[in-house]
Protein backbone atom coordinates (compact mmCIF):
# COMPACT_ATOMS: atom_id res chain seq x y z
CA UNK A 1 0.00 0.00 0.00
CA UNK A 2 1.57 3.47 -0.86
CA UNK A 3 2.47 5.83 1.71
CA UNK A 4 0.28 9.06 2.53
CA UNK A 5 1.63 12.29 0.37
CA UNK A 6 4.02 14.06 3.40
CA UNK A 7 2.45 16.95 2.71
CA UNK A 8 -0.96 15.88 3.99
CA UNK A 9 0.90 14.40 6.86
CA UNK A 10 3.09 17.77 7.90
CA UNK A 11 -0.60 19.36 6.76
CA UNK A 12 -3.07 17.20 9.07
CA UNK A 13 0.28 17.85 12.35
CA UNK A 14 -0.25 21.59 11.68
CA UNK A 15 -3.51 21.61 11.39
CA UNK A 16 -3.95 19.19 14.57
CA UNK A 17 -1.16 21.48 16.22
CA UNK A 18 -3.22 24.71 14.81
CA UNK A 19 -6.55 23.63 16.57
CA UNK A 20 -5.25 22.04 19.83
CA UNK A 21 -3.19 25.31 20.72
CA UNK A 22 -5.86 27.78 19.80
CA UNK A 23 -8.51 25.07 22.24
CA UNK A 24 -5.97 25.21 24.82
CA UNK A 25 -5.58 28.90 24.86
CA UNK A 26 -9.03 28.94 26.96
CA UNK A 27 -8.77 25.38 28.30
CA UNK A 28 -6.96 26.47 31.51
CA UNK A 29 -8.76 29.25 32.69
CA UNK A 30 -11.80 26.76 32.81
CA UNK A 31 -10.44 23.84 34.40
CA UNK A 32 -8.56 26.91 37.23
CA UNK A 33 -11.27 29.28 37.81
CA UNK A 34 -13.96 26.82 38.98
CA UNK A 35 -12.41 26.06 41.56
CA UNK A 36 -11.24 29.17 42.69
CA UNK A 37 -15.15 30.19 42.07
CA UNK A 38 -16.30 27.39 44.30
CA UNK A 39 -13.54 28.86 47.02
CA UNK A 40 -15.24 31.92 46.90
CA UNK A 41 -18.94 30.80 47.21
CA UNK A 42 -17.58 28.84 49.69
CA UNK A 43 -16.67 31.09 51.97
CA UNK A 44 -20.07 33.59 51.18
CA UNK A 45 -21.86 30.50 52.32
CA UNK A 46 -19.88 30.03 55.21
CA UNK A 47 -19.74 33.94 56.56
CA UNK A 48 -22.52 34.76 54.47
CA UNK A 49 -21.04 37.76 53.44
CA UNK A 50 -22.55 39.43 50.24
CA UNK A 51 -18.74 40.21 48.97
CA UNK A 52 -18.28 36.86 48.35
CA UNK A 53 -21.13 36.44 46.13
CA UNK A 54 -20.77 39.24 44.34
CA UNK A 55 -16.81 38.30 44.01
CA UNK A 56 -18.44 35.03 42.80
CA UNK A 57 -20.72 36.24 40.23
CA UNK A 58 -18.08 39.00 38.84
CA UNK A 59 -15.28 36.28 38.18
CA UNK A 60 -18.03 33.71 37.32
CA UNK A 61 -19.57 36.01 34.42
CA UNK A 62 -15.81 35.75 33.00
CA UNK A 63 -15.63 32.64 33.13
CA UNK A 64 -18.72 31.95 31.62
CA UNK A 65 -17.51 33.96 28.20
CA UNK A 66 -14.28 31.96 28.64
CA UNK A 67 -16.01 28.77 29.15
CA UNK A 68 -18.23 29.55 25.77
CA UNK A 69 -15.76 30.02 23.25
CA UNK A 70 -13.51 27.35 24.91
CA UNK A 71 -16.48 25.01 24.41
CA UNK A 72 -17.06 25.93 20.98
CA UNK A 73 -13.07 25.40 19.85
CA UNK A 74 -12.68 21.83 21.43
CA UNK A 75 -15.55 20.27 19.19
CA UNK A 76 -13.62 20.04 16.06
CA UNK A 77 -10.62 18.39 17.00
CA UNK A 78 -12.91 15.04 17.81
CA UNK A 79 -14.41 15.21 14.66
CA UNK A 80 -10.07 15.67 13.06
CA UNK A 81 -9.45 12.50 14.52
CA UNK A 82 -11.96 10.90 12.12
CA UNK A 83 -11.66 12.95 9.34
CA UNK A 84 -7.76 13.78 9.59
CA UNK A 85 -6.33 10.65 11.01
CA UNK A 86 -8.55 7.85 9.79
CA UNK A 87 -4.79 5.40 10.15
CA UNK A 88 -5.07 6.13 13.53
CA UNK A 89 -8.17 6.11 14.25
CA UNK A 90 -8.42 2.55 12.69
CA UNK A 91 -5.31 1.17 14.42
CA UNK A 92 -6.04 2.93 17.97
CA UNK A 93 -9.91 3.69 17.57
CA UNK A 94 -11.47 0.92 19.94
CA UNK A 95 -9.06 1.65 22.84
CA UNK A 96 -8.80 5.38 22.19
CA UNK A 97 -12.45 6.32 21.28
CA UNK A 98 -13.44 4.95 24.92
CA UNK A 99 -12.08 7.97 26.66
CA UNK A 100 -13.15 10.23 24.24
CA UNK A 101 -16.59 9.14 24.27
CA UNK A 102 -16.62 9.10 27.94
CA UNK A 103 -15.15 12.86 27.52
CA UNK A 104 -18.45 13.96 25.33
CA UNK A 105 -20.66 12.89 28.04
CA UNK A 106 -18.73 14.40 30.53
CA UNK A 107 -18.72 17.82 28.68
CA UNK A 108 -21.80 17.96 27.49
CA UNK A 109 -23.81 16.36 30.52
CA UNK A 110 -22.27 17.06 33.29
CA UNK A 111 -20.25 20.17 32.86
CA UNK A 112 -22.69 22.20 30.44
CA UNK A 113 -25.34 21.51 33.01
CA UNK A 114 -24.13 22.34 36.01
CA UNK A 115 -22.29 25.53 34.41
CA UNK A 116 -26.23 26.31 33.83
CA UNK A 117 -27.51 25.95 36.98
CA UNK A 118 -24.56 27.35 38.13
CA UNK A 119 -25.40 30.90 36.16
CA UNK A 120 -29.22 30.63 36.30
CA UNK A 121 -29.66 28.73 39.61
CA UNK A 122 -28.39 31.85 42.05
CA UNK A 123 -32.53 32.52 42.97
CA UNK A 124 -33.67 29.31 42.37
CA UNK A 125 -31.42 26.97 44.68
CA UNK A 126 -30.78 26.92 48.10
CA UNK A 127 -26.96 28.51 49.14
CA UNK A 128 -25.39 24.36 49.72
CA UNK A 129 -27.14 23.86 46.72
CA UNK A 130 -25.66 26.65 44.73
CA UNK A 131 -22.48 25.58 46.61
CA UNK A 132 -22.73 21.86 45.47
CA UNK A 133 -23.45 23.13 42.23
CA UNK A 134 -20.60 24.77 41.40
CA UNK A 135 -18.29 22.33 42.91
CA UNK A 136 -19.87 19.88 40.35
CA UNK A 137 -19.16 22.13 37.53
CA UNK A 138 -15.26 22.55 38.64
CA UNK A 139 -14.99 18.31 38.96
CA UNK A 140 -16.92 18.56 35.51
CA UNK A 141 -14.71 20.50 33.87
CA UNK A 142 -11.10 18.78 35.75
CA UNK A 143 -13.20 15.18 34.74
CA UNK A 144 -13.62 16.29 30.96
CA UNK A 145 -9.98 17.35 31.06
CA UNK A 146 -9.02 13.92 32.32
CA UNK A 147 -10.49 11.70 29.84
CA UNK A 148 -8.54 13.17 27.23
CA UNK A 149 -5.28 13.22 29.27
CA UNK A 150 -6.06 9.52 29.51
CA UNK A 151 -6.55 9.18 25.67
CA UNK A 152 -3.37 11.32 25.61
CA UNK A 153 -1.47 9.32 28.32
CA UNK A 154 -2.28 6.03 25.75
CA UNK A 155 -0.45 8.00 22.91
CA UNK A 156 2.75 8.57 25.18
CA UNK A 157 2.65 5.32 26.53
CA UNK A 158 0.16 2.25 25.14
CA UNK A 159 -1.39 0.61 28.37
CA UNK A 160 -3.97 -1.72 28.93
CA UNK A 161 -4.21 -2.63 25.48
CA UNK A 162 -2.87 -5.22 22.53
CA UNK A 163 -2.66 -5.51 18.91
CA UNK A 164 -5.01 -8.19 17.13
CA UNK A 165 -3.15 -9.06 14.30
CA UNK A 166 -6.40 -10.74 13.01
CA UNK A 167 -8.46 -7.05 13.30
CA UNK A 168 -4.73 -4.95 12.50
CA UNK A 169 -6.20 -3.23 15.09
CA UNK A 170 -5.03 -2.22 19.19
CA UNK A 171 -7.75 -3.95 21.50
CA UNK A 172 -8.19 -3.63 25.16
CA UNK A 173 -6.94 -5.73 27.18
CA UNK A 174 -7.36 -3.49 30.44
CA UNK A 175 -9.95 -0.54 30.79
CA UNK A 176 -8.01 -0.13 34.24
CA UNK A 177 -4.30 -0.08 32.82
CA UNK A 178 -5.54 2.36 30.72
CA UNK A 179 -7.59 4.48 33.35
CA UNK A 180 -4.67 4.21 36.10
CA UNK A 181 -1.36 4.18 33.31
CA UNK A 182 1.23 6.67 35.16
CA UNK A 183 1.75 8.67 31.87
CA UNK A 184 -2.33 9.37 32.07
CA UNK A 185 -1.61 9.98 36.03
CA UNK A 186 1.19 12.78 35.85
CA UNK A 187 -0.36 13.84 32.51
CA UNK A 188 -3.97 15.09 34.45
CA UNK A 189 -2.65 16.20 37.45
CA UNK A 190 0.09 18.40 35.72
CA UNK A 191 -1.95 19.49 33.23
CA UNK A 192 -4.98 20.42 35.68
CA UNK A 193 -2.71 21.63 38.51
CA UNK A 194 -1.57 24.21 35.46
CA UNK A 195 -5.13 25.19 34.74
CA UNK A 196 -5.34 26.09 38.55
CA UNK A 197 -2.37 28.22 38.23
CA UNK A 198 -4.32 30.55 34.83
CA UNK A 199 -7.16 30.54 36.50
CA UNK A 200 -5.04 32.63 39.46
CA UNK A 201 -2.90 34.32 37.63
CA UNK A 202 -5.91 35.48 35.55
CA UNK A 203 -8.02 36.66 38.98
CA UNK A 204 -4.77 37.89 40.39
CA UNK A 205 -3.45 39.88 37.28
CA UNK A 206 -7.14 41.97 36.93
CA UNK A 207 -7.65 42.56 40.32
CA UNK A 208 -3.82 43.87 40.54
CA UNK A 209 -5.63 46.31 37.60
CA UNK A 210 -8.23 47.38 40.42
CA UNK A 211 -5.83 47.78 42.82
CA UNK A 212 -3.54 50.14 40.67
CA UNK A 213 -6.21 52.07 39.95
CA UNK A 214 -8.13 51.94 43.37
CA UNK A 215 -11.41 50.68 41.97
CA UNK A 216 -13.34 48.12 43.52
CA UNK A 217 -10.98 47.76 45.95
CA UNK A 218 -12.83 45.44 48.34
CA UNK A 219 -13.10 42.78 45.73
CA UNK A 220 -9.92 42.81 44.52
CA UNK A 221 -7.69 43.10 47.26
CA UNK A 222 -10.43 39.64 48.87
CA UNK A 223 -9.68 37.94 45.24
CA UNK A 224 -6.00 38.68 45.05
CA UNK A 225 -5.37 37.48 48.45
CA UNK A 226 -7.40 33.87 47.41
CA UNK A 227 -5.58 34.10 43.95
CA UNK A 228 -2.43 34.33 45.72
CA UNK A 229 -2.60 31.76 47.93
CA UNK A 230 -4.69 29.26 45.39
CA UNK A 231 -1.81 30.20 42.86
CA UNK A 232 1.46 29.80 45.36
CA UNK A 233 0.58 25.72 46.10
CA UNK A 234 -0.66 24.93 42.67
CA UNK A 235 2.78 26.47 41.18
CA UNK A 236 5.02 24.26 43.36
CA UNK A 237 1.96 21.49 42.63
CA UNK A 238 2.87 22.13 38.53
CA UNK A 239 7.04 21.61 39.02
CA UNK A 240 6.64 18.59 41.19
CA UNK A 241 4.39 16.88 38.77
CA UNK A 242 6.13 18.13 35.57
CA UNK A 243 9.33 16.63 37.68
CA UNK A 244 7.32 13.45 38.05
CA UNK A 245 6.24 13.63 34.34
CA UNK A 246 9.95 13.94 33.30
CA UNK A 247 10.55 10.78 35.70
CA UNK A 248 8.40 8.79 33.73
CA UNK A 249 9.44 10.19 29.90
CA UNK A 250 12.99 8.69 31.42
CA UNK A 251 11.51 5.46 31.86
CA UNK A 252 9.38 5.08 28.61
CA UNK A 253 9.70 7.72 26.54
CA UNK A 254 14.03 7.67 26.59
CA UNK A 255 14.32 9.61 23.06
CA UNK A 256 11.57 12.09 24.09
CA UNK A 257 13.77 13.04 27.19
CA UNK A 258 17.13 13.13 25.60
CA UNK A 259 15.21 15.50 23.41
CA UNK A 260 13.98 17.90 25.92
CA UNK A 261 17.68 17.44 27.79
CA UNK A 262 19.75 18.31 24.62
CA UNK A 263 21.55 15.15 25.13
CA UNK A 264 22.97 13.66 21.81
CA UNK A 265 25.64 11.83 23.96
CA UNK A 266 25.41 9.81 26.84
CA UNK A 267 25.42 11.32 29.71
CA UNK A 268 28.55 10.18 30.76
CA UNK A 269 30.07 10.58 27.37
CA UNK A 270 32.26 14.23 28.87
CA UNK A 271 32.08 13.70 32.47
CA UNK A 272 31.05 11.26 35.51
CA UNK A 273 27.60 10.03 35.23
CA UNK A 274 26.56 12.33 39.08
CA UNK A 275 28.72 15.40 37.30
CA UNK A 276 26.87 15.46 33.84
CA UNK A 277 25.46 19.26 33.59
CA UNK A 278 22.07 20.19 33.52
CA UNK A 279 22.00 22.31 30.07
CA UNK A 280 20.23 25.89 30.87
CA UNK A 281 21.31 27.31 27.68
CA UNK A 282 21.90 25.21 24.26
CA UNK A 283 21.35 25.27 20.72
CA UNK A 284 20.73 21.63 19.57
CA UNK A 285 21.35 21.01 15.54
CA UNK A 286 18.99 18.74 14.27
CA UNK A 287 21.71 17.71 11.45
CA UNK A 288 24.75 17.71 13.03
CA UNK A 289 23.22 16.53 15.68
CA UNK A 290 25.39 18.21 18.17
CA UNK A 291 24.73 21.31 20.51
CA UNK A 292 26.45 24.56 20.59
CA UNK A 293 26.95 27.59 22.91
CA UNK A 294 26.25 25.28 25.62
CA UNK A 295 25.47 26.92 29.28
CA UNK A 296 25.37 23.68 31.94
CA UNK A 297 25.00 23.53 35.67
CA UNK A 298 27.35 20.41 36.52
CA UNK A 299 25.79 17.28 39.15
CA UNK A 300 22.51 18.52 38.35
CA UNK A 301 20.72 16.08 35.71
CA UNK A 302 21.08 12.33 36.49
CA UNK A 303 19.30 13.12 40.17
CA UNK A 304 16.75 15.80 38.22
CA UNK A 305 16.12 13.32 35.51
CA UNK A 306 16.94 9.60 37.49
CA UNK A 307 16.46 10.60 40.90
CA UNK A 308 19.80 8.75 41.56
CA UNK A 309 23.29 9.23 40.91
CA UNK A 310 24.37 6.49 39.46
CA UNK A 311 22.17 5.96 35.99
CA UNK A 312 23.22 6.55 32.65
CA UNK A 313 21.07 8.65 30.46
CA UNK A 314 21.31 6.95 27.12
CA UNK A 315 22.18 10.08 24.59
CA UNK A 316 20.18 10.33 20.66
CA UNK A 317 23.46 9.05 19.08
CA UNK A 318 23.07 5.60 21.39
CA UNK A 319 19.36 5.28 20.97
CA UNK A 320 19.54 5.10 17.58
CA UNK A 321 22.23 2.84 17.60
CA UNK A 322 19.96 0.99 19.77
CA UNK A 323 17.20 0.83 17.39
CA UNK A 324 18.97 -0.87 15.00
CA UNK A 325 18.16 -4.50 15.87
CA UNK A 326 14.70 -3.18 16.51
CA UNK A 327 14.80 -1.98 13.15
CA UNK A 328 15.47 -5.69 11.49
CA UNK A 329 12.88 -7.09 13.98
CA UNK A 330 10.36 -4.99 12.94
CA UNK A 331 10.65 -5.37 9.58
CA UNK A 332 10.62 -9.44 10.09
CA UNK A 333 6.91 -8.56 11.77
CA UNK A 334 5.58 -6.39 9.51
CA UNK A 335 6.37 -8.89 6.62
CA UNK A 336 4.86 -11.82 8.23
CA UNK A 337 1.52 -9.92 9.53
CA UNK A 338 1.50 -9.20 5.88
CA UNK A 339 1.90 -12.67 4.98
CA UNK A 340 -1.01 -13.70 7.82
CA UNK A 341 -2.79 -11.30 6.28
CA UNK A 342 -2.86 -13.11 2.86
CA UNK A 343 -2.70 -16.42 3.71
CA UNK A 344 -3.85 -17.09 7.82
CA UNK A 345 -0.64 -19.15 8.09
CA UNK A 346 -0.17 -20.36 11.55
CA UNK A 347 3.47 -20.64 10.69
CA UNK A 348 3.25 -16.95 9.78
CA UNK A 349 1.21 -16.39 12.94
CA UNK A 350 3.87 -17.63 14.67
CA UNK A 351 6.60 -15.47 13.09
CA UNK A 352 4.82 -12.22 13.73
CA UNK A 353 4.08 -12.88 17.44
CA UNK A 354 7.80 -13.34 17.90
CA UNK A 355 8.86 -9.98 16.74
CA UNK A 356 5.19 -8.33 17.38
CA UNK A 357 6.87 -6.20 20.29
CA UNK A 358 9.30 -4.45 17.26
CA UNK A 359 6.31 -3.46 14.75
CA UNK A 360 6.50 -0.57 14.88
CA UNK A 361 9.94 0.08 13.63
CA UNK A 362 9.17 -1.82 11.11
CA UNK A 363 6.26 0.69 10.07
CA UNK A 364 8.78 3.08 10.78
CA UNK A 365 11.09 1.96 7.54
CA UNK A 366 8.57 1.54 5.19
CA UNK A 367 9.49 4.99 4.54
CA UNK A 368 12.70 4.64 3.40
CA UNK A 369 12.34 0.54 1.73
CA UNK A 370 12.18 0.71 -2.39
CA UNK A 371 9.14 1.54 -3.48
CA UNK A 372 7.69 1.84 0.41
CA UNK A 373 7.93 -2.35 -0.01
CA UNK A 374 9.39 -3.71 2.72
CA UNK A 375 9.75 -6.92 0.66
CA UNK A 376 12.05 -5.34 -1.32
CA UNK A 377 14.38 -4.69 1.11
CA UNK A 378 17.65 -7.19 0.44
CA UNK A 379 20.79 -8.14 2.78
CA UNK A 380 22.35 -5.72 0.07
CA UNK A 381 20.47 -2.28 0.70
CA UNK A 382 19.56 -3.93 4.48
CA UNK A 383 22.36 -1.93 6.32
CA UNK A 384 21.34 1.48 4.34
CA UNK A 385 17.65 1.66 5.36
CA UNK A 386 18.90 0.41 9.30
CA UNK A 387 21.12 3.14 8.83
CA UNK A 388 18.34 5.90 7.67
CA UNK A 389 15.54 4.61 9.93
CA UNK A 390 17.78 4.76 13.06
CA UNK A 391 17.49 8.67 11.90
CA UNK A 392 13.74 8.86 12.35
CA UNK A 393 13.46 7.74 15.60
CA UNK A 394 15.12 11.17 16.86
CA UNK A 395 12.40 13.92 17.18
CA UNK A 396 13.33 17.49 16.58
CA UNK A 397 15.43 18.04 19.54
CA UNK A 398 15.33 22.14 19.01
CA UNK A 399 11.91 22.68 19.48
CA UNK A 400 11.61 20.33 22.07
CA UNK A 401 14.68 21.49 23.99
CA UNK A 402 13.10 25.00 24.07
CA UNK A 403 9.61 24.78 24.62
CA UNK A 404 10.72 22.23 27.59
CA UNK A 405 12.93 25.21 28.77
CA UNK A 406 10.39 28.15 28.32
CA UNK A 407 7.70 26.29 30.23
CA UNK A 408 10.25 25.33 33.28
CA UNK A 409 11.56 28.94 33.64
CA UNK A 410 8.07 30.26 33.35
CA UNK A 411 6.88 27.71 36.07
CA UNK A 412 9.72 28.97 38.62
CA UNK A 413 8.92 32.46 37.57
CA UNK A 414 4.63 31.58 38.79
CA UNK A 415 6.28 30.21 42.33
CA UNK A 416 8.47 33.49 42.95
CA UNK A 417 5.45 35.88 41.94
CA UNK A 418 2.91 33.65 43.71
CA UNK A 419 5.29 33.44 46.85
CA UNK A 420 5.96 37.63 46.85
CA UNK A 421 1.76 38.20 46.01
CA UNK A 422 1.28 35.58 48.79
CA UNK A 423 3.32 37.13 50.90
CA UNK A 424 2.27 41.00 50.70
CA UNK A 425 -1.28 40.12 50.27
CA UNK A 426 -0.49 38.35 53.87
CA UNK A 427 0.84 41.33 55.55
CA UNK A 428 -1.78 43.97 53.53
CA UNK A 429 1.16 45.49 52.13
CA UNK A 430 0.56 45.06 48.33
CA UNK A 431 -0.38 49.08 48.05
CA UNK A 432 3.12 49.65 49.15
CA UNK A 433 4.93 47.61 46.65
CA UNK A 434 3.41 48.67 42.90
CA UNK A 435 5.66 46.89 40.83
CA UNK A 436 4.17 43.75 42.38
CA UNK A 437 1.04 45.01 40.97
CA UNK A 438 2.54 45.61 37.43
CA UNK A 439 4.30 42.19 37.59
CA UNK A 440 1.47 40.10 38.28
CA UNK A 441 -1.00 42.07 35.41
CA UNK A 442 1.61 41.88 32.76
CA UNK A 443 1.92 38.21 33.63
CA UNK A 444 -2.06 37.11 32.78
CA UNK A 445 -1.25 35.64 29.80
CA UNK A 446 2.12 33.95 31.12
CA UNK A 447 0.81 30.77 32.45
CA UNK A 448 -1.61 29.84 29.48
CA UNK A 449 1.75 30.55 26.92
CA UNK A 450 3.34 28.06 29.79
CA UNK A 451 0.82 25.15 29.17
CA UNK A 452 1.29 25.50 25.22
CA UNK A 453 5.09 25.34 25.70
CA UNK A 454 4.06 21.80 27.66
CA UNK A 455 2.05 20.73 25.02
CA UNK A 456 4.86 21.34 22.17
CA UNK A 457 7.04 19.86 24.67
CA UNK A 458 5.02 16.64 25.25
CA UNK A 459 3.77 16.20 21.15
CA UNK A 460 7.03 16.91 19.57
CA UNK A 461 8.80 14.80 21.77
CA UNK A 462 6.66 12.31 21.27
CA UNK A 463 7.67 11.79 17.27
CA UNK A 464 8.09 10.55 14.80
CA UNK A 465 5.36 8.07 16.49
CA UNK A 466 1.39 8.84 16.51
CA UNK A 467 1.14 6.21 19.65
CA UNK A 468 4.57 5.61 21.13
CA UNK A 469 6.52 2.85 19.59
CA UNK A 470 3.22 0.99 17.74
CA UNK A 471 2.52 3.66 14.98
CA UNK A 472 4.40 6.51 13.26
CA UNK A 473 2.61 9.59 12.76
CA UNK A 474 3.11 9.46 8.98
CA UNK A 475 0.82 6.29 8.74
CA UNK A 476 -1.70 7.68 11.10
CA UNK A 477 -3.25 10.16 8.56
CA UNK A 478 -5.93 10.18 5.94
CA UNK A 479 -5.29 10.53 2.45
CA UNK A 480 -6.64 13.65 1.73
CA UNK A 481 -6.06 16.15 -1.32
CA UNK A 482 -3.42 19.15 -0.44
CA UNK A 483 -5.55 21.38 -2.05
CA UNK A 484 -8.63 20.37 0.91
CA UNK A 485 -6.08 20.40 3.44
CA UNK A 486 -4.82 23.88 2.68
CA UNK A 487 -8.61 24.97 2.47
CA UNK A 488 -9.65 23.56 5.75
CA UNK A 489 -6.13 24.60 7.67
CA UNK A 490 -7.24 28.29 6.16
CA UNK A 491 -10.70 28.16 7.49
CA UNK A 492 -9.95 26.65 11.20
CA UNK A 493 -6.84 29.18 11.26
CA UNK A 494 -9.53 32.46 10.73
CA UNK A 495 -12.78 30.87 11.90
CA UNK A 496 -10.50 30.16 15.62
CA UNK A 497 -8.73 33.63 15.06
CA UNK A 498 -11.82 34.81 15.51
CA UNK A 499 -13.01 32.96 18.29
CA UNK A 500 -10.02 34.69 20.19
CA UNK A 501 -10.60 38.21 18.88
CA UNK A 502 -14.07 37.75 20.29
CA UNK A 503 -13.08 36.40 23.39
CA UNK A 504 -10.08 39.36 23.69
CA UNK A 505 -13.15 41.55 23.64
CA UNK A 506 -15.61 40.41 25.65
CA UNK A 507 -12.71 39.88 28.10
CA UNK A 508 -11.32 43.46 28.39
CA UNK A 509 -14.65 44.51 28.04
CA UNK A 510 -16.11 43.48 30.82
CA UNK A 511 -13.17 43.71 33.17
CA UNK A 512 -12.45 46.99 32.92
CA UNK A 513 -16.46 47.10 33.41
CA UNK A 514 -15.68 45.26 36.62
CA UNK A 515 -18.45 44.18 38.71
CA UNK A 516 -22.02 45.81 38.64
CA UNK A 517 -23.88 46.15 41.48
CA UNK A 518 -26.70 44.14 42.38
CA UNK A 519 -30.01 45.76 43.50
CA UNK A 520 -30.28 42.77 46.27
CA UNK A 521 -26.88 43.28 47.79
CA UNK A 522 -26.27 45.36 50.42
CA UNK A 523 -23.88 48.34 49.97
CA UNK A 524 -20.21 47.36 50.05
CA UNK A 525 -17.74 50.14 51.28
CA UNK A 526 -16.10 50.98 48.34
CA UNK A 527 -12.57 50.98 50.32
CA UNK A 528 -11.56 48.29 52.85
CA UNK A 529 -10.22 50.21 55.93
CA UNK A 530 -6.85 48.11 55.40
CA UNK A 531 -6.38 49.44 51.93
CA UNK A 532 -8.05 53.18 53.06
CA UNK A 533 -5.02 53.50 55.49
CA UNK A 534 -2.36 52.25 53.47
CA UNK A 535 -3.44 55.14 50.49
CA UNK A 536 -3.26 57.44 52.67
CA UNK B 1 -36.93 12.04 60.48
CA UNK B 2 -34.79 14.80 58.63
CA UNK B 3 -31.77 14.98 60.78
CA UNK B 4 -31.43 10.71 60.31
CA UNK B 5 -31.80 11.42 56.55
CA UNK B 6 -29.19 14.26 56.43
CA UNK B 7 -26.60 12.29 58.83
CA UNK B 8 -27.22 8.51 56.87
CA UNK B 9 -26.73 11.19 53.59
CA UNK B 10 -23.30 12.32 55.21
CA UNK B 11 -22.16 9.14 56.10
CA UNK B 12 -22.57 7.48 52.82
CA UNK B 13 -20.66 10.32 51.27
CA UNK B 14 -17.73 10.20 53.94
CA UNK B 15 -17.71 5.85 53.64
CA UNK B 16 -17.65 6.42 49.68
CA UNK B 17 -14.96 8.90 49.95
CA UNK B 18 -13.23 6.79 52.00
CA UNK B 19 -13.38 4.01 49.37
CA UNK B 20 -12.63 6.39 46.96
CA UNK B 21 -9.29 7.02 48.97
CA UNK B 22 -8.38 3.89 49.42
CA UNK B 23 -8.89 2.53 45.47
CA UNK B 24 -7.56 5.57 44.37
CA UNK B 25 -4.40 5.32 46.79
CA UNK B 26 -3.53 2.18 45.70
CA UNK B 27 -4.17 2.04 41.87
CA UNK B 28 -3.51 6.08 41.08
CA UNK B 29 -1.43 7.57 43.49
CA UNK B 30 -1.44 10.91 41.36
CA UNK B 31 -5.08 11.10 41.29
CA UNK B 32 -5.26 10.59 44.93
CA UNK B 33 -2.54 13.28 45.64
CA UNK B 34 -5.18 15.52 42.75
CA UNK B 35 -7.98 14.85 45.45
CA UNK B 36 -7.00 15.67 48.53
CA UNK B 37 -4.64 18.58 47.02
CA UNK B 38 -7.42 19.88 45.13
CA UNK B 39 -9.29 20.54 48.77
CA UNK B 40 -6.08 21.54 50.52
CA UNK B 41 -5.52 24.26 47.95
CA UNK B 42 -9.64 25.65 47.56
CA UNK B 43 -9.23 25.19 51.73
CA UNK B 44 -6.19 27.51 52.19
CA UNK B 45 -7.73 30.03 49.47
CA UNK B 46 -11.09 30.38 51.51
CA UNK B 47 -9.02 30.39 54.79
CA UNK B 48 -7.07 33.29 53.31
CA UNK B 49 -10.16 34.89 52.23
CA UNK B 50 -11.65 34.95 56.09
CA UNK B 51 -8.47 36.04 57.23
CA UNK B 52 -8.22 38.87 55.36
CA UNK B 53 -12.27 39.82 56.64
CA UNK B 54 -10.14 39.58 60.34
CA UNK B 55 -7.14 41.54 59.60
CA UNK B 56 -10.00 44.27 58.38
CA UNK B 57 -12.31 44.08 61.56
CA UNK B 58 -8.87 44.59 63.70
CA UNK B 59 -7.75 47.50 61.75
CA UNK B 60 -11.31 49.28 61.85
CA UNK B 61 -11.59 48.27 65.19
CA UNK B 62 -8.34 49.93 65.97
CA UNK B 63 -9.24 52.83 63.82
Amino acid sequence: MPLIDPSVVDLSRMQFALTALYHFLFVPLTLGMTFILAAMETVYVITGKAIYKEMTQFWGKLFGINFAIGVATGLTMEFEFGTNWSMFSHFVGDVFGTPLAIEGLMAFFMESTFVGLMFFGWDRLSKPGHLAITYLTALGSNLSALWILIANGFMQNPQGASFDPVTMRMQFTSFLGLVFSPDAQAKFVHTSIAGFVAGAMFIMGISAFYLLRRQHVALAARSFRMAALFGVISSMAVVTLGDALGRLDYLVQPTKIAAIEGLWQDSNAHSTVAAAPWLLFALPNDATQSNSFEIGVPYLLTPLVTHSENQVIPGLITQERMAGPRILDGIKAVNALQAFGARHDAADLAAFQASEGNMGYGFLAQRNAPNQDLKLITPANQDAIVAQTERDIVPNVFVTFWSFRLMMFLGFYFVALFAFASYYSLRNELMKHPWLLKATMWSIPLPIMATEFGWITAEAGRQPWSVFGWLPTFQAASSHPVGYMIFSLIGFALLYSSFIAAELYLMFKFARLGPQPHHDAPEEPGMSPMFARAAE
Amino acid sequence: MGKIFKLLGLALVLALGIGLAVVAGDYGPWYFAWLVGTTMIVLIAAAGAVLFDTQEAATSGEA
